[in-house]
């Protein structure tokens, strides 16, 4: 937790009706960190989006801005700013006037406005020539940096980002992506983003908060989110990933058609498992090898070879173990596994590359 | 898909009917504003333009022309004022009774005008006014105005709440967004509005007809004469008044060209 973070939530809920979409919200964000809020649809993380900016007011709790209380200010008169999902451009006024919108409720006078939209054109790679443009003229990905210019013209202590790039065609995301984290770094600003997609939230945050149900989840960097969820739906969110139910007796782990070799990191795993009441062991398809004959690893599983599916630099295996569970098992091109549909196999893996997911028996496991 | 050809021509044929079938009366009115007999009887055997140079002369056209005029203006003016902050109930807005105001703002279009205009007469004089130009503009207001918020209520349907939220977050008070987002994106609205909202003013004939009291207007004299005391001047007039209005939409269409075209660069 940061010392004197630039924005504060302190059991920030939000009620509509008989709907809590927000329960005790507690979050501290950093001054010039790109943080991002992603979950599913209806998790709540629009709600969040919209009373930091001011769009709605909350139930209770308090919204801190520095050593300023927020949450009662309207929203005209908060030093923050959002790019819409929609983008919000004014479709009756030029690329220009856009950008220079904020400055002029400022009363900034012209030839300064004017000079600052330029200089915002150029760090947002368009060129002068848009600023007499028509915004209905422009393209998404052009637009897309309008906004962005528009927001920045505003200068703002933190900027939001409501899903902005979700409208955009696959390569044009990942490029703008890039793109904004790079603007993040040049910027120096707070960047608040929302998304659905945590492949887009790992390329660009420095940490991420995952959320489900009006709650956070789990507040993390990218690495530990993928590598150590605490949760199966954080572990489900990212990705392919393999997850078993397991028991421990005795330093022991047992679950079906696992074999788990005794050594002292399997050792480890067990008195995790032990301690837990409930719990996952999960492996990412990236670690899980095909095993030679003679060949040995920690943890050992055999099944039957089902699918074998090409991504590109990628391929994907798919196993359907004994006991009928699906696994996936993903190799790249150059080191591709020899292997037909219909083949039996045994996969292992190291204890390193495994982890345990506790979870207490009645929390998210009723999907 | 490809028409046959016979397809093409019959539908050629079609479209000349309907066109013949609605614009026949209009061309006959203006043969017979031309004609120099005194009754309308067809074929017109001999033309003059004098009846165009007596009712551009007659100062009881002049009269009448103005007060159809003042009645049709003001009424613009109001139906667009009303239609704009109508259409933002109407579309924009969530509030209380939103579905109850989008029902009764459709009732006096449903009304009969006739009947409408007799019992907005009954109710002038319960209240004491004197019928004059004026009450037959609240007459004409209560019948048009409705229709001018539809208008513009189809306009800001389009409209994406979250321009005037991003122009709220940017630092806009509410007057602000009203005039610089929400007044120029409801303005082609507001302009077919107020078109609408002068043709029809212009061209009543029912409501004015109950509410003008001792003041006439062009269409209630046109009937007037019509029943009794008929010459070309009816004709003429009818004429004069199509042409002026045709003038009016053409201005109208050229004037949002204008300030479509100007935008941009201001």
């Amino acid at each position: 937790m940061p010392a004197n973070p630039i924005l504060r939530l302190k059991s920030v809920q939000k009620v509509f009706g008989r709907f809590t979409a927000l329960h005790d919200i507690d979050l501290d964000i950093e001054e010039g960190e790109f943080f991002t809020i992603v979950g599913p649809s209806g998790s709540g993380k629009s709600t969040i989006i919209r009373l930091l900016v001011g769009m709605d007011e909350l139930t209770s709790g308090e919204i801190w801005l520095r050593d300023k209380r927020i949450d009662q200010i309207p929203a005209n008169l908060r030093p923050t700013c959002m790019v819409f999902q929609s983008l919000a451009l004014f479709p009756h006024m030029s690329v220009g006037q856009n950008i220079e919108f904020p400055l002029k409720l400022r009363k900034i006078d012209p030839a300064k406005r004017k000079a600052r939209a330029i200089e915002l054109l150029e760090l947002l790679h368009l060129p002068e020539s848009y600023y007499d443009k028509r915004v209905t003229e422009c393209s998404g990905g052009e637009r897309q940096r309008i906004a962005l210019a528009r927001a920045l013209a505003f200068d703002p202590e933190i900027l939001f980002f409501d899903e902005p790039l979700s409208a955009l065609d696959y390569r044009l995301r990942k490029s703008l992506e890039k793109e904004l984290k790079d603007l993040h770094a040049r910027t120096g600003k707070t960047f608040v983003y929302i998304t659905h997609s945590l492949e887009e939230a790992m390329v660009m945050s420095d940490r991420i908060a995952i959320m489900k149900s009006g709650r956070f989840e789990q507040i993390s960097d990218a690495d530990e989110i993928y590598s150590r969820p605490v949760s199966r739906f954080v572990a489900e969110f990212m990705g392919e990933v393999n997850l078993f139910d397991v028991t421990a007796v005795d330093g022991q782990i047992k679950g079906t058609g696992l074999i788990a070799l005794p050594s002292n990191a399997t050792r480890t795993i067990a008195d995790q498992i032990t301690a837990a009441r409930g719990a996952t062991l999960m492996i990412r398809p990236e670690y899980v090898q095909f095993l030679d004959e003679g060949q040995a690893a920690d943890f050992e599983i055999s099944g039957r070879l089902n699918g074998i599916y090409a991504l590109g630099s990628r391929i994907h295996y798919e196993i359907k173990t004994e006991g009928g569970q699906i696994l996936t098992v993903e190799k790249l091109r150059e080191d591709r596994h020899d292997g037909s549909e219909g083949d039996t196999v045994r996969l292992g893996w190291n204890a390193d590359c495994a982890h345990v997911i506790e979870e207490a028996p009645f929390e998210g496991r009723i999907a | 898909m490809e028409t046959s050809r016979t397809t093409r021509i019959a539908l050629t044929i079609y479209g000349i009917l309907i066109i013949a079938f609605l614009y026949l009366p209009l061309v006959s009115v203006a043969f017979a504003s031309v004609s120099k007999a005194r009754y309308l009887t067809f074929p017109i055997r001999r033309y003059s333009t004098g009846w165009f140079r007596d009712a551009l002369a007659s100062t009881e056209v002049h009269m009448l022309a103005l007060t159809s005029l003042k009645i049709a203006v003001i009424v613009t003016m109001l139906s667009m004022i009303i239609g704009f902050f109508g259409a933002l109930a109407f579309a924009r807005y969530q509030w209380r009774y939103r579905s109850l105001f989008q029902k009764l703002v459709l009732l006096p279009i449903f009304f009969p005008q006739t009947v409408l205009g007799l019992a907005l007469l009954m109710w002038f004089n319960s209240l004491g006014i004197i019928p004059s130009w004026k009450t037959a503009i609240v007459a004409h207001l209560v019948w048009i105005a409705p229709i001018a918020t539809l208008i513009v209520a189809i306009r800001a349907y389009s409209f994406d709440p979250a321009l005037e939220e991003a122009a709220r977050d940017m630092g806009a008070s509410t007057p602000v967004i009203l005039r610089e987002i929400t007044l120029p994106l409801l303005m082609p609205g507001i302009v077919s509005a107020g078109l609408f909202a002068f043709l029809l003013s212009w061209g009543n004939f029912p409501l004015s007809l109950f509410t003008t009291g001792a003041d006439s207007t062009l269409p209630e004299w046109l009937y007037a004469k019509m029943v009794s005391g008929y010459s070309p001047l009816v004709p003429t007039l009818g004429i004069l008044s199509v042409i002026g209005s045709f003038l009016l939409v053409l201005a109208a269409l050229a004037g949002l060209a204008i300030y479509r075209a100007l935008r941009p660069s201001q």
